[in-house]
């Protein structure tokens, strides 16, 4: 083959990955500018709000990320977030524990939880879709056993900052995201621990011969996922200053349509981080303007399935190429 | 092997067929013909497109320009699929097993082709079809139990007689015997022979070049997707046809083994057992390139995967550098200096998910590090261009994904790999399966250059010819165990092949 021919052909293959890359921010901001045609999406206090309630959900997402990236699934997401909310309004209210320790306790539980996931999944051998749905049950047991399934109320106001306070006119919410973004964005594309993620992820066989703790890899996912949902928990429980039982219920099914518009594969190896956060704003955006020109909610959940099948079935498409 | 066998109207013509793929031009213009009762081989280099021409026959691809006749009929080729295919009695033995490992032999060959009863799978009458299509076979293959349960011969005569239930007068064998041991294939050749006597045309792709002069009419050579020469095998000599894949001449494929051998002895064995070997006892030294021969299941991939921590040793000791030492996990065994370059490289070996460059630095992460945490990526592209340069890869990007490559080229990335970690004993198990002569010769070069440099080479080859070529010793295993030991200078391929088959061993 000619250089010049081998040269073309290169440039149509980056041509073709730059655009595999990037298509979910072109589709973002067509999205993003289309929506700005409506008077009451482009206010700024829009935009901040559509912001504010993203950072959690991506907090959330990134952890479920590193868990797909491994090639595995965390169902355990919801009873985490549902058991972590209601413990730390529990502890704090009822119990009277301050809340930096409350955050602490609740912190170790979930890392906990992270660890159990891991283990059964690395040492049972258990299916990761089984063993974290096993999990998920155990803890929704727990929480409702702890609060008989009522709410706990009365968190200090000055937790709700978390969620709602603002530096000039940016929230904190989203200071904090961004944050945990770039944290997570170096750990996964700077660092040997993260570039093993991907290795397992893509061919645990062969990273376990290169010499990678491929155990220690997927444990650490597990771990990674839960403390990161409990983070999210924390600020949904402090938007509305109680605990919840309920929190996170709906939430695992937005995580998995975010991780997978932004790019990661299903099958473990493939995804980044920056892609997760655009994902996120990318289904907050349409929730936002579904909500704006008054969509009912069963139809959302309607528009965000489809959107969710479209997504997986062009990826499944790409492959096959 | 008569010739007269070639009569009659041919069963497939290709003409002229030209097959696109976004990147490549896979064949141009490419045409050959399939007689009955021919065996025709089909060579050529990886990549040259002899895989593409076989599917373009089977309807896995459509060709963009060309011609089709099977059985004398032109075939339309908008409405040409798999199914059609295998309607117009086309069929397809592949080396990869498409079986469905809990089912029976049964089970397999007739799936879809149920005979019924009603709405009822009349397993009388299959088992009826199935006893007449083994006697034909003359195989006593058991096919009443589930497939995992038989030995890799046997799944491909199964894989084979699903191809002849289907009324096969066409079959396409890719890369058939490419890992039987001798004695099975001497079994394939005998029901090869009686399909030929059946007037069945058959396609033969094989790697082996001895397979091609063994059973083969005529053949038909391939290279860079163009058609390079079609005759007949009695007229053909190895070294041309050697020639005539990849340009090259046959004495030049092995290099001069190097006069390289230390006294330094790098690892030593004593009355090694583990799962599947056992009372191993061997040394190896700096520079040296140690084979290890044996059939199929005798134990030689088990002994590398132990001593690379993958597969448990149960007793016996390891030496590495004089020093008593155990490798529990890969990990250790890289700490130690040790490297495994897998058997099944796509599963095995390569991260497909990957690019060049994070296959080749896979197993040194902790090499480019700043400050003991961040990866330093410019050292990590430097140190993998430098090698892969050395290693005369050929890339256009280590950020090119690594499926990109050819199967000779990523095997390069795997070697590579361990000597972008340093390693000081490389312990290859089939390194050139699958590849072909052109790459095969640059990977010999490669073993040559390493124990050159005084590194270690431990070598699992299932072609005596390759470790006859390389080694400076060799062991032979038989069902686990080390049966015979030779050196360099007194190798001798008869007495390997009778140490190999386990006659060496009968002692009473």
């Amino acid at each position: 083959m000619s250089n010049s021919k081998q040269k073309s052909i290169n440039s149509g293959l980056r041509l073709k990955t730059f655009l595999n890359d990037w298509m979910i921010v072109f589709l973002f901001i067509i999205l993003f500018a289309l929506s700005c045609l409506n008077p009451n999406f482009r206010t700024t206090t829009n935009i901040m709000n559509i912001l504010r309630q993203a950072s959690f959900v991506a907090i959330i997402a990134m952890g479920e990320f590193f868990v797909i990236l491994v090639g595995h699934m965390d169902m355990s997401i919801t009873s985490t977030i549902n058991i972590v909310s209601i413990f730390f309004a529990g502890f704090v209210v009822n119990n009277g524990i301050p809340m930096g320790p409350a955050f602490l306790i609740v912190l170790f539980m979930s890392i906990f939880i992270g660890i159990i996931n891991g283990l059964l999944v690395v040492y049972g051998k258990v299916p990761s879709f089984i063993a974290t749905l096993v999990v998920m049950n155990i803890l929704k047991g727990l929480s409702y056993i702890y609060s008989g399934g009522l709410p706990i109320s009365g968190l200090p106001s000055s937790f709700g900052d978390l969620a709602l306070g603002k530096l000039g006119v940016v929230p904190y919410a989203l200071i904090l995201m961004v944050a945990v973004a770039i944290i997570l964005y170096i750990f996964s594309e700077h660092t040997a621990v993260g570039r093993s993620f991907y290795a397992v992820g893509g061919n645990s066989e062969a990273s376990k011969l290169s010499g990678i703790n491929i155990k220690f890899v997927i444990i650490l996912a597990f771990v990674i996922c839960a403390i990161l949902s409990a983070i999210g928990a924390l600020g949904l429980t402090s938007r509305t200053l109680s605990g919840n039982v309920t929190l996170g219920d709906n939430i695992l099914f937005d995580v998995m349509t975010i991780c997978v518009l932004g790019g990661t594969s299903l099958s473990g190896g493939k995804g980044r981080v920056v892609g997760v956060v655009i994902g996120t704003l990318f289904l907050q955006v349409i929730s936002n303007i579904m909500v704006i020109l008054g969509v009912n909610t069963y139809l959302q959940w309607v528009v965000k399935g489809l959107i969710l099948i479209v997504v997986v079935l062009i990826d499944s498409r790409s492959k096959k190429e | 092997m008569t010739k007269e066998t070639k009569s009659g109207s041919p069963l497939i013509e290709l003409k002229d067929c030209t097959k696109l793929f976004p990147a490549t031009v896979a064949l141009d213009q490419v045409s050959f013909t399939v007689y009955p009762g021919e065996v025709h081989a089909l060579v050529g280099e990886n990549g040259a497109g002899k895989s593409t021409l076989v599917k373009c026959i089977s309807g896995e691809y459509i060709m963009n320009e060309g011609e089709l006749t099977v059985e004398g009929e032109k075939i339309n080729l908008k409405e040409y699929n798999v199914r059609e295919a295998q309607n117009r009695h086309i069929g397809i033995v592949h080396q990869e097993f498409q079986l469905m490992p809990e089912m029976t032999g049964i089970e397999n060959i007739y799936v879809g082709h149920y005979s019924k009863k009603g709405p009822f799978v009349d397993w009388k009458a299959l088992e009826a079809r199935a006893k007449k299509l083994f006697e034909f076979l003359g195989s006593d293959v058991n096919y009443n139990v589930p497939v995992k349960s038989l030995r890799t011969a046997d799944k491909q005569i199964i894989q084979l007689a699903r191809a002849l239930a289907l009324d096969a007068k066409t079959i396409i064998f890719d890369e058939l015997t490419a890992v039987l041991p001798e004695a099975d294939i001497n079994n394939i050749y005998r029901i090869i022979d009686l399909l030929r006597e059946n007037d069945i045309g058959i396609i033969y792709i094989s790697h082996r070049l001895d397979e091609i002069f063994d059973i083969c009419d005529r053949y038909t050579v391939l290279m860079d997707g163009k058609h390079v020469e079609t005759g007949d095998v009695e007229n053909l000599t190895k070294d041309r046809l050697i020639q005539l894949i990849s340009g090259r001449e046959l004495t030049k494929v092995y290099p001069p083994v190097p006069d390289s051998v230390t006294e330094e002895v790098f690892l030593e064995l004593k009355n090694l057992s583990g799962k599947g070997f056992k009372n191993i006892n061997l040394t190896a030294n700096r520079g040296e390139v140690v084979g290890i021969a044996g059939l199929v299941g005798a134990g030689k991939t088990e002994l590398l995967q132990a001593l690379f921590g993958n597969n448990p040793v149960t007793s016996g000791e390891i030496y590495i550098d004089g020093k008593k030492t155990k490798t529990p996990t890969p990990q250790v065994a890289i700490k130690k200096g040790l490297g495994l370059i897998p058997d099944e490289r796509r599963l095995l070996g390569l991260n497909r998910v990957f690019d060049v460059q994070k296959n080749a630095t896979l197993a040194s992460l902790d090499k480019f590090k700043i400050a003991n945490v961040f990866m330093n990526q410019k050292q990590e592209t430097a140190e993998t261009e430098k090698v892969m340069d050395q290693l005369n890869l050929k890339y256009y990007s280590l950020k090119q994904n690594i499926n990109t490559l050819s199967g000779g080229n990523q095997q390069k990335v795997v070697v590579g790999k361990w000597i972008i970690a340093d390693t000081e004993l490389y312990l290859m198990d089939e390194p050139t399966r699958g590849i072909d002569v052109g790459a095969k010769s640059e990977i010999y070069y490669l073993i040559n250059d390493l124990v050159s440099r005084g590194k270690c080479v431990i070598l699992v080859s299932p072609e005596l010819e390759e470790l006859l070529g390389l080694c400076h010793k060799i062991y032979v295993m038989y069902e686990g165990e080390i049966c015979y030991e030779t050196e360099r200078a007194d190798f001798s391929q008869e007495e390997i092949m009778t140490y190999l088959l386990g006659s060496g061993k009968i002692a009473h």
